[in-house]
Parts: structure tokens; C-alpha cells; sequence
């Protein structure tokens, strides 16, 4: 079990609408990065509006921070969260070839999806008021495939896949204690090897994989993940860079 | 959304029977000039729509309505990139011709109210699909509110009013692939 790390509060909540709500809420106050943890969302939010069901015991969390770089750097931070969130389930479970990632920040385990990341900021300009790093991981339950996408990564739990059951709390330790060194990793050294320990991670690199967005859809190699964090797939049109899409397999 | 709407009713004297005889002629001269002055009118006042009726006579009158298309929400537009190929405000129909294609050339990340993209990334205007968009050509803004989210690689950046004031355009359509510094909104 890793220590609390230094630095960084904590708040358990026993319900609350939203982690991310609450952490824009309260980011205005805040001296310094604070995890909020909540026992039971009830307004639980995934991308684009879609509901994110976390059955009682599974994680509902969110890190508030207030980075001082530039929103296309505080990004990047979808990356660090995510390797944190592999890093935590790793430590806990003792298995780590059975991990995986997703670009840009879903966690697979046995190639089932066991976390979901959602990241909020507002900023323009120079920097971003705060960030809101929303982190949900199926600890015992999955939800149930009718509020499946249809295409969607089928949903694990770390239960189901392991036959590890943790607490929210307990998972909360690992992921602060992971996602604090990863953290300083990336305010230290940049970018560069986070990429790195993402890619060492990356499910389907090299290859096909379809990379849908409002407007377009994109089948290509998945060549690699560029400095920027972009997705870079090797399409019929050539190498493309994808900054924002929802990924198939 | 409403479109700006301004409607000028001009009423002048009707003309005596013996000028309007000579002034048929250029009648058409005349009326292409006024037409003319009225898209000028148009784009100066950054204005959607004009609608001018002329009574000459009781069976005789000049009825003008000249419009364009703004940048809005739901106009097929394509994003400037880079923001220095300024994008397009097409002058509509019915007077296309007469319409300002000076229009083309003027460069919205150059506008003082101008809100830039700060990232690379994918614009929303609702906070999710199917929901009303955060704003509309007209409406009044206060400084920090959310005018659109640009997405990057799951973080959802809310960009927000860098002053009070209203909306005057929105220059990127739903789901459009932005370039840091494109110009998304004009606030005034």
C-alpha cells in the first residue's frame, strides 16, 4: 500500500452530482491539487454528454489542479492520468500484461474497458482557471450493456477480470500516489516520457484501428502518438493527425 | 436563433407626374445605386438583413431586401486554417452582385473582438449534442461565461467571454476541427 502523497488534500464525499461539477466548484478555493472522491454520483458525466453509471463500490473521483501552462499543454495531462490509473490497478492486482491503453485515456483491462477519463479545463489565452481531471474505474460492478454504445469496448470490472476487490478509498491511495509521480514526471521532464511509457502501453499500435468525430471518420495504422499527444494513424490519404476523436477497434 | 433584423421604411413625397415621366429613365440607374448603398449600409453595420420599401406612387414602389450570411452556428462553414485565410462570409441572394465582396478580405482573427482558439483541437457549441448552444449571434454575454468548449484529446476546454458584451459572430461550426489562434467568436 503506497503512502498518501505529499502535497496533494483529499475530501470524501458521501453523494454529489458530479466529481467534475463539485471540482469546478471548488477549484477558486484551492491552495493546491485536491482529489474528491464521491460514494455515489448521481449525475456521473462521460464525453459529449453521456452518462457515466458508476454502481455503488466502483470509483468516482476527480482531481482539481490549477496548472499554470498552456491549455494545449495542460492536455496532456490525459496521458498522465491514464498511466496512473494502469499504475494503480497494477499495484493492486499484481498483473500488468493484461493492462492496456487506448488513446487517448481509456484504461483496458483483458481488452475490456475498465476506466474512463474525462478531463475539464477553462482557459483562454495563456493559461486555464483550473483542471478537472474526472477519473471513473470499475472496481466490482460493469455497467450494463444497454447503456452501451453501439461499437463501444466492452466493459470489465476489476473484480470480474482479477478476483481483487478494493475500496474506493483504498483505489484512491494507489491512483494519488501513481499520478503524483507521474505528475512530476511530466512538470519536470515535459511531455516526452510520459509518450514514451504511454506508448510501452498502447493497445492496437501498429494496427488498424477508426477514429470517428463529428464530422469524419478516419480508418488507418495507428503509427504512434505524437509530441503533441495527437493520435497519428497512417490512412488511405496518408499520415494524419487527430487531435480529438472517439477510437474503434 | 433570430437573425439581427432592421427594416427602414422611407416615404418620400410622391413625385409630380411630369418629373416621373422624365426621371424613368433612370429609374433603373437610380434604383441599382440605392440597392448598392444598402449592401454598403449592410456591411458597415454588420447587419444580417435590410428591408427598405420605396413609395413612389400608390402603384408605384420600390421594395428592397438585401441580406447575408453570417458566419452562424448552422452555416456550412469551414474553419480558417491558419487563421490567416480568413473564412469566407458568403453575400446571399437577392443581390448578390451588388453585395460587399470586400467581406472576403477582412480578417476576423484580426477583429479587436475576436476570441482565438487556444488549441489544436475539435469545436462544440452545446455542452453536449442535441443540447442548446452556449450562445447566439445577438445575445448578451458576461465576461467568463462559457461561449464553446474546444476538445483535445478528451479535455474539454471551455473557452470563455474575455469581456461583457455581445455576441456579434460565430465563426466556427459544430464539431469543426479548429488550429491554435482560429478565430471561434466575435464579442463586442
Amino acid at each position: 500500500m503506497s503512502d498518501w502523497p505529499e502535497g496533494y488534500g483529499k475530501r470524501i464525499l458521501e453523494e454529489v452530482d458530479s466529481t467534475l461539477d463539485e471540482a469546478a466548484r471548488i477549484a477558486p478555493e484551492l491552495a493546491g491539487p485536491e482529489w474528491i472522491l464521491a460514494k455515489r454520483q448521481t449525475k456521473g458525466r462521460g464525453r459529449r454528454g453521456r452518462d457515466w453509471k458508476d454502481p455503488k463500490g466502483n470509483f468516482a473521483a476527480a482531481l482539481v489542479l490549477r496548472p499554470s501552462e498552456a491549455p494545449n499543454v495542460v492536455a496532456l495531462r490525459s496521458f498522465v492520468a491514464a498511466l496512473a490509473v494502469a499504475d494503480a490497478c497494477e499495484a493492486l492486482t499484481g498483473q500488468s500484461a493484461r493492462i492496456s491503453l487506448k488513446w487517448p485515456n481509456d484504461v483496458l483491462l483483458n481488452g475490456g474497458k475498465l476506466s474512463g477519463i474525462l478531463l475539464e479545463s477553462a482557459g483562454q489565452g495563456a493559461g486555464v482557471t483550473h483542471l478537472a481531471v474526472g477519473i471513473g474505474v470499475n472496481l466490482i460492478e460493469t455497467p450494463m450493456k444497454e447503456w452501451l454504445e453501439p461499437g463501444a469496448v466492452w466493459p470489465v470490472s476489476l473484480l470480474s477480470e482479477t478476483g481483487v476487490q478494493v475500496t474506493p478509498e483504498g483505489f484512491l491511495t494507489e491512483l494519488a500516489a501513481a499520478y503524483a509521480r507521474y505528475e512530476l514526471q511530466f512538470t519536470t521532464y515535459g511531455f516526452e516520457p510520459i509518450r514514451k511509457a504511454w506508448l510501452a502501453r498502447a493497445a492496437k499500435l501498429g494496427e488498424v484501428i477508426t477514429a470517428r468525430t463529428a464530422s469524419s471518420e478516419t480508418e488507418g495504422t495507428f503509427e504512434t502518438v505524437d509530441e503533441e499527444g495527437n493520435l497519428v494513424l497512417n490512412s488511405a490519404k496518408g499520415r494524419i493527425t487527430i487531435p480529438a476523436a472517439d477510437i474503434f477497434f | 436563433m433570430l437573425p439581427k433584423r432592421h427594416y427602414v421604411r422611407a416615404n418620400p413625397e410622391p413625385a409630380e407626374d411630369t418629373l416621373r415621366t422624365e426621371m424613368t429613365d433612370k429609374t433603373h440607374e437610380a434604383d441599382v445605386a440605392f440597392i448598392k448603398a444598402l449592401a454598403e449600409l449592410l456591411r458597415e453595420n454588420d447587419l444580417t438583413e435590410l428591408e427598405v420599401k420605396r413609395d413612389y406612387s400608390e402603384d408605384d414602389s420600390l421594395n428592397v431586401r438585401v441580406s447575408r450570411q453570417m458566419m452562424a452556428a448552422a452555416a456550412p462553414v469551414q474553419v480558417a486554417v491558419p487563421a490567416a485565410a480568413a473564412p469566407v462570409a458568403a453575400a446571399a441572394a437577392p443581390v448578390a452582385a451588388a453585395a460587399p465582396a470586400a467581406e472576403a478580405a477582412a480578417d476576423p482573427a484580426s477583429h479587436p473582438g475576436a476570441v482565438t482558439s487556444p488549441m489544436v483541437g475539435t469545436v462544440y457549441l452545446a455542452p453536449e449534442p442535441g443540447a442548446a448552444s452556449f450562445i447566439s449571434v445577438g445575445q448578451q454575454v458576461s465576461e467568463g461565461d462559457t461561449l464553446l468548449i474546444v476538445e483535445a484529446m478528451k479535455t474539454m476546454n471551455h473557452i470563455p467571454a474575455p469581456k461583457s458584451g455581445t455576441v456579434k459572430r460565430i465563426l466556427v461550426e459544430d464539431g469543426a476541427a479548429v488550429e491554435f489562434g482560429s478565430p471561434l467568436a466575435i464579442i463586442e
